[in-house]
């Protein structure tokens, strides 16, 4: 899963490709990743206006990336905050209602939502490329105008409660609760997007913080627009400055605490009957950078090490049969994360063992040199995913802006790809002996047992 | 400026075309410049061919076709071959097709076609390969399904309950015991009598050439060349009244709900169009101005979200929009709640609640009901049928964003007699008036018979089946700050909704271990 995400951050590549696969490499390498311009300007007041034109006749993808998220919960008792409001958002104000704001959504006739993680809240809206300066103007609104009322509050807080509630009936999110407490004692990535329950249950409660949230964060320079698709550079920069040339600039900054350094393994349980055992290894993760090649050398060792091509998945899922799905990888997220190793194990009597292999696949990668062949072909495995993944504004637009949310600048994505292509088998040891440390491994599992851990 | 061009000729030269009269039905759907393809394989079997006390074997079959190897390769040596080329494929498999989804780089487009034929014509059928498979289908129907999701879990045991006895019934997946009576030769033997080239078509995507297309055409004619017929659907009886089963489950948060009936029609009619219009005002997939989402969450913040269906929605927890590939000729009006809360985590919430013994199943299950008489009897109102139209004549389009995601509508438009769903169905809504609008509620939307899935904790799954029973009052259990500022019409319209009577004529509380089994 998490593999897979990594790979859903690559982007289109619309280059000749024929011919055999040494050409079509050698085209791929001298290309930016993104053949199509990514076009930014900043407005007066801090906002950022990103735009890629696409040929997708009557359709446009219109995205507004907050770089607000859980990350940003610093106080107690505020966990899953930067989430619920993100519900609230869709609670009216002066001039359209919750009501209306609905029915002016359903004129546009757009696949409209928002969805709120780490690092970010994002609203996006895909749909009729025509009815753009009315996806502005409504949006516009209710990003600088607002207003729902301590009842509209408190009812939101049932819709959220109910939202945390489907997702506790899987235990994959109760350990995965579990784990970033333990793997995290400073830092706010210690508690999930949805926050704690008891918070979630307090929520009813907080209507005045809601409103000195809103007045801190949803401010310009929290915020990108990104609009892909049949557009064009000029009417978008016009529109927003239409629209959102009014809104005024804040001065508020979280104060994120720093995570001290792990110094010791740490372990995560759930204890549940009838259900698949899980092993999960969680190591740190370094913080999304595009120019130290620490990242991209990452990514490269999880294709390598978890893909269904590698030795441990044909050892373990194919020939032993002793786990049903091997998964390796980590998300860019502003600050240092969690480098996840997971796995279904077909029976938990088999779980040390299968940490051994796992641990066997991580000490080979930090002390022998990967051979040549292979590191190309997985750079190449990466470009074509890139060119297979890409074919709509909208899965353009979610891939930029995920560069948007970890570095603020949509060019990222072709620096990291560019980095991809300079990565050598003496960086790939190098990033594996800076991540894959003992000391700072959380160990996360779901079993039979009362208790979890592993040696 | 040279990219400017192949991109005009990537979205100019768009060409879907049809062969006839050929053995193998093809769609082609021609992007130039693309540097895509994507080749969708479809046999008309899916899960109603598996044969009696082999429930699984169709997917089982699929499953093993793509996991395992060919003729020329082993799994481990396809997995090394395709590794650079970053192609994908997987089967899926549905109550009436089986579609294998075949996407890779056109650079690659003559070293991965051998894998293709090979995984299609020549699957190796491994002994471990299909060990590998079964043991994990069997993990799933006998742990995941009833642990992961209780929204899913609802859903299929509804499935389950609603087909009984028809080959419908049993998950696509299988059941315990149809899986683990499966043996390789069962595989062996399905796959030569039900992936023949009598029930195979194929569609591409990309820029093909036609040579390309031809030769997939004619290497399919190497497939089994037995002829089945697959016996027609028995017409799904409506139940008597509506019947709830209740299963009961250790520390549920709350109680998710899914209910449904049988309707006999499908996107093959063209009254389709007119129900769609109805059931989007009433329920539009994971959208805030629909009706039940409005009423149950918006005003009253009871849970995530309510929808209503009048066709499969697959993996509705996930996807925004409608997939393709689930084509079928047996529909059924469905409603889902989303799970809401139950009795001890509201009162543990607000000490005023102290005295309620259920949640708010029963409640919501009302006002989902009444929604729906309401909305028969008092038709749509001309604004709102307008808006309705036009937003889903925007929103249909948004369905094939992608060229894998057109050319899997097209292939489905093809199981239901039509050229092009999507560009026919913009026309019908185009046409569609409020009267047949309301016509067709009239024919499909009912209230009195229907089959209702409920999954809820053990504290209250006897005392919810007792309320159900006996049609108890079941009040709105509102926390005491957010009923002082309710409108007086919500509180008008909850004293109707406590009452409202339901036509249930039986009500069983059942183990989570019970579905999926046989």
């Amino acid at each position: 899963m998490v593999k897979n995400t990594i790979f859903g951050l690559l982007v289109l590549v619309m280059v000749a490709c024929s011919g055999s696969q040494d050409q079509s490499t050698t085209t791929l390498d001298n290309q930016k990743i993104l053949p199509y311009p990514i076009q930014q300007k900043t407005m007066n007041n801090g906002l950022n206006v990103v735009v890629v034109e696409y040929p997708s006749p009557g359709l446009a993808s219109f995205q507004i990336i907050m770089r607000v998220g859980a990350r940003d919960e610093v106080e107690a008792g505020k966990t899953g905050f930067a989430h619920f409001f993100e519900h609230m958002m869709f609670r009216g104000t002066d001039k359209y209602s919750s009501d209306e704001y609905s029915a002016a959504l359903k004129s546009i006739g757009a696949a409209a939502n928002a969805n709120t993680w780490l690092d970010r809240t994002v609203y996006h809206m895909t749909g009729n490329a025509t009815m753009l300066d009315k996806m502005f103007e409504v949006e516009a609104d209710r990003f600088m105008h607002l207003n729902y009322s301590l009842h509209d509050f408190k009812t939101e807080a049932g819709a959220v409660k109910g939202e945390y509630t489907k997702n506790n009936a899987n235990p994959y999110q109760k350990l995965n609760e579990k784990t970033v407490e333990v793997a995290f004692n400073e830092h706010t990535y210690g508690h999930t997007t949805m926050g704690y329950w008891e918070d979630v249950v307090d929520m009813p409660n907080q209507y005045k913080y809601s409103l000195q949230f809103f007045d801190r964060f949803y401010r310009p320079e929290y915020a990108t627009i990104l609009v892909v698709g049949d557009v064009n550079f000029d009417e978008v920069y016009s529109l927003a400055n239409t629209y959102f040339g009014a809104w005024k600039k804040g001065d508020f900054e979280s104060d994120i605490p720093v995570e001290p350094k792990q110094k010791e393994v740490r372990y995560a349980h759930v204890q549940m009957d009838g259900f698949p055992p899980f092993l999960e290894l969680n190591y740190k993760s370094p913080a999304y950078n595009d120019t130290s090649m620490e990242v991209a050398a990452l990514d490269i060792i999880s294709t390598i090490l978890f893909s269904e091509r590698s030795e441990l998945y044909k050892k373990l899922v194919l020939n032993e049969q002793k786990v049903r799905s091997l998964n390796g990888g980590f998300l860019f997220t502003r600050d240092p994360y969690l480098y996840s190793i997971s796995s279904s194990v077909v029976d938990e009597a088999e779980m040390a063992y299968v940490k051994s292999e796992i641990d066997k696949a991580i000490e080979k990668i930090k002390t022998e040199p990967i051979d040549e062949d292979l590191l190309a072909q997985t750079k190449s495995k990466l470009k074509y995913s890139a060119i297979m993944g890409m074919d709509s504004p909208s899965a353009i637009a979610d891939d930029l802006a995920f560069f948007i949310w970890v570095s603020d600048d949509a060019e990222s994505l072709n620096r990291m790809y560019a980095a991809y292509d300079k990565v050598s088998a003496e960086g790939l040891m190098q990033a594996a002996n800076n991540c894959f440390i003992p000391s700072q491994l959380t160990i996360s599992t779901i079993s039979s047992k009362k208790e979890g851990g592993l040696k | 400026m040279k990219i400017s061009f192949k991109l005009l000729l990537l979205f100019t030269l768009l060409l879907v075309s049809s062969n006839a009269f050929s053995e193998v039905d093809v769609v082609e759907l021609k992007k130039d410049g693309s540097s895509k393809l994507v080749v969708k394989v479809r046999f008309n079997n899916g899960s109603i061919t598996d044969p009696p006390g082999k429930e699984g074997l169709t997917a089982l079959t699929a499953s093993l076709m793509m996991e395992g190897g060919t003729n020329e390769y082993t799994k481990a040596q396809i997995n090394d071959l395709i590794y650079p080329m970053a192609a994908k494929y997987s089967s899926h498999t549905d109550k009436e097709v089986s579609t294998f989804t075949f996407s890779y780089p056109k650079a690659f487009s003559s070293e991965f076609y051998p894998i293709l034929i090979g995984l299609l014509l020549h699957p190796s059928f491994e002994e471990s390969d299909f060990n590998r498979l079964k043991s994990n289908t069997l993990n799933y129907l006998s742990q995941v399904i009833r642990a992961s999701s209780d929204e899913e879990f609802s859903k299929k045991a509804l499935e389950e309950m609603l087909f009984q006895n028809t080959p419908y019934s049993h998950m696509v997946a299988g059941t315990v015991n149809g899986i683990e009576a499966i043996t390789l030769e069962d595989v062996k033997g399905h796959y030569q009598q039900f992936f023949i080239k009598n029930n195979v078509s194929f569609g591409i995507a990309g820029d093909f050439s036609k040579q390309y297309v031809h030769q997939l055409k004619n290497d399919l004619e190497g497939l089994s060349g037995v002829k089945i017929e697959i016996a027609e659907m028995p017409k799904i009886a409506m139940s008597n009244g509506i019947h709830v089963k209740i299963i009961e489950k250790k520390d549920a948060l709350g109680s998710a709900i899914f209910a449904g009936y049988p309707i006999d029609i499908t996107r093959a009619n063209d009254q389709f169009a007119a129900l769609m219009i109805a059931n989007s005002w009433l329920g539009e997939h994971r959208k805030s101005y629909s009706r039940l989402y409005q009423k149950i969450r918006e005003t009253r913040s009871m849970n995530y979200g309510d929808y209503t269906y009048i066709e499969w929605y697959h993996n509705g927890g996930r996807n925004q929009l409608p997939p393709s590939g689930v084509p079928r000729m047996s529909n059924y009006f469905s409603i889902w709640i989303r799970p809401v809360q139950i009795a001890s985590q509201l009162k543990e919430q607000y000490s005023e609640l102290s005295e309620i013994t259920i949640g708010h199943a029963h409640f919501a299950l009302r006002l989902a009901i009444r929604e729906m008489d309401l909305l028969v009897q008092d038709g749509m109102d001309e604004q709102e049928f307008e808006k309705t139209k036009q937003f889903l004549r925007s929103y249909i389009k948004l369905y094939i964003q992608t060229p894998a995601k057109e050319l899997g509508f097209l292939m489905d438009s093809r199981f239901y007699g039509r050229q092009d769903y999507i560009a026919e169905l913009d026309v019908l809504l185009e046409n569609t008036t409020l009267e047949q609008v309301n016509e067709a509620m009239r024919t499909y939307i009912q209230t009195k018979n229907m089959n209702v899935m409920i999954v809820t904790d053990d504290s209250e799954a006897e005392l919810l089946a007792e309320s159900l029973r006996k049609n108890k009052t079941s009040k709105m259990s509102y926390a005491k700050q957010l009923k002082a500022e309710l409108p007086e019409d919500v509180l008008i319209e909850d004293a109707m909704v406590e009452k409202y009577p339901l036509n249930v004529t039986s009500v069983e509380v059942i183990s989570s271990e019970v579905p999926f089994l046989k």
